[in-house]
């Protein structure tokens, strides 16, 4: 057998989608074909993905090999480790009380980008995602340049070769080009300084 | 003949007064900015820019509303080229050629012949509006919903079979495209479907908001991991300029870009994206540098580039033939006209001379500007991939959250494209093309209120699509394409083809 | 482009230099005003938001920004600004959809009691809504229509801008009254929809006059009725459904409310202001041309008004199966 992992994942994954496409749309009526109900369509395509997803999951056990890159003991760890950080971070928000709204989900994702994060290899997708968790989390109440910085911290991390000084710089360039372009330009509604401040 | 050079004079003089001309660029100039900047697009643009409109004159409001538009459609493959990042949905073919060519060190060469595809096609498209439009007016209102389902049917199929790779792989992505699609309200019953109960869902998911996370983001972090590709760039960036060969192979497929986009965009809704993915699809068939597909091949751009500036005029045709607005920019500019007091429809011609030919010539005028404004800027562009990239990365990344964020003024957004970031992530690493997915999710809704209307209005027979003869052609056109593909010879051909 | 961009700001500034004075007087407004429209750019509840933002802007001194909260018919946007501080900075373009139907239509997904959770301030338009067939249907009169739906097996096409819009409503409230079948066609938006009609695709739309004032003044469709109780100025020769003798009075509107627990008086200087701007002879042209009337009641009348159509649809609603559960 030449096993193709990357297609037998992607197969797995249609299938998966499909099945709980087709799970949840049993909560919509299906209608007939001249007055096609709310579960009509979402019926034929999660179906027709669940029979694609099969044909590329067979498909798989055969027109390998395509493995994936080998990961190392730590990536391994770190993935599971992420999930669970992921839902740690949400139900811990959301148990204090503190927070309403999307703030818990935010604090769920930085949670769990951070984790994952320990793997080196994972850095890159950990911290980028993470930076933007931190900006979903800050925006509305410390202001659009507090954001900015600290996002733009959080994801200088996912590359090695980031030097002090050229953060600082790229961050004063980068809050002065948002402010102009979003906020002098464009007038986008967000609070610019912490609210808290200027309340 | 004699009639319409008469009033394309009479056209050229409204839209070459010193105001007209000056809006007309200021609307260009801005158009081209938002463009760029991902996330920001011409609707929400538009709306924020529409006060200043009150005070104007109607034909300038709209020449300079205008601008806007086919600036942004223009903008838009910008950063499609430099950063794999499309603004707006036609531009997503774009990356498909154009970022690779821009990998390749031919950043100045993709940009250049997007600027001059799209001033030839626009040049082609004004005309063709001029000449054609009420005529063509007639055409689009034959179209029914069978037709229309047809159409994007085939739209569908020609995403998936040109897409790279397993055909079967893109289709199901396709699939999956439409099934994100389906996320929010039922139009037809209003019951809300696959939205947890999140109001923000309620609308279905952004089409930003998953181009940016799947293109933009996603190849922010594959770069990261990829230090040594990413720093190509910098050293080589090539001539700016077409070389002789370049010119040669462009050429034709600007021509067929040109006459495709002009005919498809009258349609109402999803005119230019199904035009450049058109154009994309014949190219590949039609080149005899099928092998460069994937890698970098000039046809590639050229063809959608102009296929979809073509397009993005000749949508004009249905709002000023009909009062019809073909997509949500021209919706606006409906709501424009009648803050003017105009009410946009087929005795606007007589009724507003000035206003019409007006901006009709000044859809040329704009055009002339977009190269103009363009061609001296690839430079700076093309100078711009070579800041390094561990600066251009936070830079993208606080664009595409501060854009996304402005949609919808929620952080819900950000974190739906961190989602899709990832999830664009782990695609790549399995050989998923995100292009068809996102074609899927653009087309699917819309397929979805074409089927049921057109079963609703046949009661129920699903002949109708075999019935009807625009219908009936299109449905045929897909079964061949997906045929020949499927079929193993052909496909083993495709499979040599791509490997190079 | 900034000098370009900034003349916004200088609109908005040049009043507010003029009328600094009035501002000062009091402590509201506290600068700009917030007017969040619960649809997306464009359609016309967006174009009657923008002009009266820009008129308010003129009046009060401070710029009115409109805000476009899209979502959930219409619910999503006025849900933020029941939500909002009661201190006249956030206020919504409430409407047919979101303060009488969607309550309905959407039950305890809507957090927000349409009467109760807001402050109501003004009544800005109202317009009725016109019946328009296609020119080759055949059709002349309601009557016409009644007659081809009964005849037809599964009943006559019927399209409208969308399930669960006034229009759909009206559509489903005449053929209950009349017993017939009908087929209802709905459209994501009004364009679509005219443009069907036009072709020939359905034989007929139930629209707002605004957006099918300009198709029927050019005659590409033919208006057989106006849900007005009166006819309408602006088309005299098309009868009401009243006339015709079917008892069907429908308007759709659109308003100024707030949060619940504005203060009174700026609630009050808000509606005078509101209806002095309607009333002026620019304003009362601009609505004419759209098919549409200014409105004039007090805060009062208004709440009263909300409540009576909440009261009134929410049968209607139950009745046209459209649901979101």
């Amino acid at each position: 057998m030449r096993l193709n992992t990357k297609n037998l994942i992607s197969g797995g994954i249609f299938i998966l989608v499909a099945v709980i496409g087709l799970w949840l749309n049993t909560d919509h009526t299906l209608g007939s074909a001249r007055r096609m109900g709310p579960g009509y369509m979402p019926m034929l395509s999660f179906g027709l993905l669940g029979v694609l997803g099969a044909i590329v999951f067979l498909g798989g056990l055969f027109n390998g090999p395509d493995p994936l890159a080998r990961w190392t003991r730590l990536e391994v760890m770190a993935v599971p480790l992420g999930i669970v950080a992921f839902f740690a971070g949400y139900f811990i928000a959301d148990a204090t009380g503190l927070f309403t709204g999307w703030y818990p989900l935010g604090w769920g994702a930085f949670a769990g980008c951070l984790a994952l994060s320990v793997a080196p290899g994972w850095r890159p997708i950990g911290l980028v995602h993470a930076g933007l968790a931190v900006f979903g989390l800050m925006l509305e109440q410390f202001g659009l340049i507090a954001s900015i910085t600290t996002m733009c911290i959080v994801a200088a991390f996912a590359d090695p070769t980031h030097r002090v000084k050229g953060v600082i710089g790229m961050i004063i360039f980068l809050c002065v080009l948002c402010w102009l372009v979003f906020i002098y330009e464009l007038d986008i509604r967000v609070p610019v300084w912490p609210v808290f401040l200027t309340q | 003949m004699e009639l319409l050079i008469q009033n394309l004079a009479h056209g050229f003089s409204v839209a070459l007064s010193v105001e007209n001309v000056l809006f007309a660029f200021i609307g260009c100039v801005i158009g081209t900015a938002i463009g760029v900047l991902p996330g920001i697009g011409p609707v929400a643009t538009i709306s924020l820019l529409l006060p200043i409109t009150f005070g104007q004159p109607a034909t300038t409001a709209i020449i300079m509303l205008a601008g806007i538009y086919y600036g942004s459609q223009y903008g838009g493959s910008t950063t499609a080229i430099l950063l794999n990042l499309p603004g707006e949905v036609s531009s997503v073919v774009t990356t498909l050629e154009g970022y690779k060519m821009a990998r390749r060190g031919r950043a100045g060469a993709a940009l250049a012949t997007a600027a001059i595809g799209s001033f030839f096609a626009g040049t082609v498209a004004t005309i063709f509006v001029a000449a054609s439009g009420p005529l063509l007016t007639s055409v689009a209102l034959s179209f029914g919903p069978a037709d229309y389902f047809s159409l994007m049917l085939l739209g569908l199929i020609i995403s998936a079979v040109l897409a790279q790779g397993s055909v079967i792989k893109a289709i199901a992505m396709v699939v999956l495209g439409v099934s994100l699609g389906l996320v929010g309200t039922d139009v037809q019953t209003g019951q809300q479907r696959f939205t947890f109960g999140i109001p923000e869902l309620s609308d279905g998911i952004g089409f930003v908001t998953i181009a940016m996370g799947m293109f933009g983001i996603a190849e922010i972090i594959l770069n990261l991991e990829r230090p040594e590709s990413r720093n190509v760039l910098s050293g080589n960036v090539g001539s700016l300029w077409l070389t002789k060969e370049e010119w040669k192979r462009a050429t034709p497929s600007v021509l067929r870009g040109t006459a495709l986009g002009s005919v498809l965009g009258i349609l109402p809704g999803g005119g230019a994206a199904l035009s450049a993915f058109g154009s994309y699809m014949m190219e590949r068939r039609l080149s005899k540098y099928k092998h460069e597909f994937g890698t970098g091949a000039i046809e590639g751009v050229a063809g959608p580039e102009s296929a979809n500036n073509a397009a993005s005029q000749t949508s004009f045709i249905p709002l000023l033939t009909l009062g019809i607005p073909s997509n949500a920019v021209m919706a606006l500019m409906v709501g424009a006209l009648i803050i003017q007091g105009i009410q946009p429809g087929p005795r606007m011609v007589e009724a507003q001379p000035d206003l019409f030919w007006g901006l009709i010539a000044s859809m040329w005028v704009g055009n002339l500007m977009l190269l103009v404004i363009n061609l001296p800027l690839i430079g700076v562009w093309v100078k711009l991939l070579q800041v390094p990239y561990k600066y251009m990365y936070p830079a993208i990344l606080t664009f595409c959250a501060i854009g996304v964020y402005s949609l919808n003024n929620n952080v819900f957004d950000v974190y739906q494209m961190l989602a899709f970031g990832i999830f664009g992530y782990l695609c790549s690493k399995l050989r998923m093309e995100p292009a068809p997915l996102l074609i899927g999710f653009v087309l699917g809704p819309m397929m979805e209120e074409h089927l049921r209307r057109a079963m609703l209005l046949s009661r129920g027979d699903a002949m109708v699509f075999l019935e009807r003869p625009i219908s009936a052609t299109l449905l045929g056109i897909g079964f061949i394409a997906l045929a020949t593909m499927l079929l193993p010879g052909l496909r083993s051909k495709k499979d040599a083809a791509l490997q190079e | 482009m900034p000098g370009i961009l900034s003349r916004r700001l200088l609109l908005a500034a040049a009043p507010s230099l003029a009328l600094a004075s009035v501002a000062r007087a009091q402590s509201w407004p506290n600068g700009s005003i917030r007017l969040v429209v619960p649809f997306a750019p464009g359609g016309s509840t967006d174009i009657a938001a923008r002009f009266l933002a820009d008129g308010l802007s003129q009046r009060l001194g401070v710029t009115v920004v409109v805000e476009n909260r899209a979502g959930a018919g219409a619910t999503t946007g006025s849900q933020v600004v029941a939500d909002a501080a009661p201190d006249g900075q956030t206020l919504v373009m409430s409407n047919i959809a979101s303060h009488a139907i969607s309550p309905t239509l959407y039950g305890n997904r809507v957090r927000y009691n349409p009467v109760s959770s807001f402050s109501h301030i003004a009544m800005v338009i109202t317009n009725p809504s016109v019946w328009v067939v296609n020119k080759d249907s055949g059709i002349n009169s309601l009557a016409d229509l009644v007659r081809m739906a009964k005849g037809k097996q599964g009943g006559l096409d019927m399209a409208s801008s969308g399930a669960g819009s006034s229009n759909h409503l009206l559509i489903v409230r005449f053929c209950q009254q009349n017993n017939i079948d009908f087929t209802h066609v709905p459209f994501r938006g009004a364009g679509p929809a005219m443009q069907a009609v036009i072709a020939g695709q359905v034989p007929m739309m139930s629209d707002s006059l605004p957006s099918a004032a300009a198709h029927i003044r050019q005659g590409s469709v033919r208006a057989i009725a106006m849900s007005s109780a009166e006819r309408h100025p602006s088309f005299p020769e098309v009868p009401t459904f009243r006339e015709a003798g079917f008892d069907l009075v429908s308007t759709s509107w659109f308003a100024l409310s707030g949060p619940a627990g504005m203060p009174a008086a700026i609630v009050q200087r808000l509606n005078r202001e509101t209806r002095d701007f309607v009333s002026t002879p620019a304003a009362q042209a601009r609505f004419a041309e759209l098919g549409g009337t200014a409105g004039d009641m007090t805060p009062e009348e208004f709440t009263a008004f909300v409540a009576a159509e909440v009261e009134r649809w929410a049968p209607v609603v139950r009745a046209s199966g459209a649901t979101v559960n």
